[in-house]
């Protein structure tokens, strides 16, 4: 198959090229969220903490078609052979982060449930999910050979 | 021609291919393509070398020394490989001739070729 950046067939179709794309989104609006979210603390200004309830919201679902895209390539580059190494940590990181993305939306979806303040501990949770997600994707870059020659 | 003469002809005949043989048999020994083991080195996301010659009947071993994990993968679907770490060894025995094109399914912008003739 010939390589065309507007084919169709090959964008829909692509075996594994989609987790590495769609990685970027869940890490870029944690983050965003997350300081959105330290900046609401700080100024408790309520449209901080709107826009960070909504970044996080929209990593949390960006979690699952990145979950999916990885296990897909999993089981088409590698037939679902038993993982090791690099691999293994990449993806018991990854589950650790989405697991912990979806915490930090519950306790702000509860928090907004009740019209109150979520509590102050999420900023821990939410920092070591920064930290995870950034190592998971740390390793998921040099698994993808983005540090590679060409 | 006399009984003589056909001796020394015979005898001449014989001992020029025994020379050629000797001659010969070196070179062949020599050359890699009679090797029945080969290796293929996996470093810095790519296969060394990128296209290897054999004769039928070699054994060719891929050795990743990279950090990274490589696979082995047949584009023809004629061998694969399981995920190999830093210095884990596939190998593959190649019976038949042709040419066997292959690639490393979690980065398959690495390819190379086995030539078997």
């Amino acid at each position: 198959m010939s390589l065309n950046p507007f084919d169709l067939h090959y964008t829909v179709l692509a075996k594994h090229a989609q987790h590495v794309v769609l990685i970027h989104f869940p890490i870029a609006l944690l983050i965003t969220g997350a300081a959105f979210d330290f900046l609401s603390q700080w100024t408790k200004r309520r449209g901080l903490a709107d826009a960070a309830y909504f970044n996080i919201l929209t990593a949390a679902i960006f979690t699952i078609p990145t979950l999916a895209t990885g296990l897909l390539a999993w089981r088409f580059a590698l037939e679902g052979q038993k993982l090791k190494g690099l691999l293994l940590e990449h993806m018991v990181l990854a589950w650790i982060s989405s697991l912990l993305i979806w915490v930090i939306w519950a306790t702000h979806f509860r928090a907004r449930k009740r019209l109150g303040l979520p509590p102050t501990w999420r900023l821990w949770i939410e920092l070591a999910a920064v930290a995870i997600i950034a190592l998971t994707g740390h390793l998921g870059g040099f698994l993808s050979g983005v540090n590679g020659p060409g | 021609m006399s009984s003589k003469t056909m001796w020394i002809l015979g005898f001449t005949t014989a001992a020029l291919m025994l020379i050629a043989t000797l001659a010969v048999a070196p070179r062949l020994s020599a050359n890699p393509q009679q090797a029945t083991t080969a290796e293929v080195k996996i470093d810095n996301f790519s296969f060394g070398p990128a296209t290897l010659t054999v004769a039928p009947g070699t054994t060719v071993t891929w050795v990743n020394h990279d950090d990274i994990p490589h696979t082995v993968v047949s584009t023809d679907s004629v061998f694969k490989s399981k995920v190999l770490d830093t210095d884990e060894k596939f190998s593959f025995t190649f019976t038949k001739a042709g040419t066997y094109p292959y690639f490393c399914s979690i980065h398959p912008k690495m390819t190379a070729t086995v030539v078997v003739k």
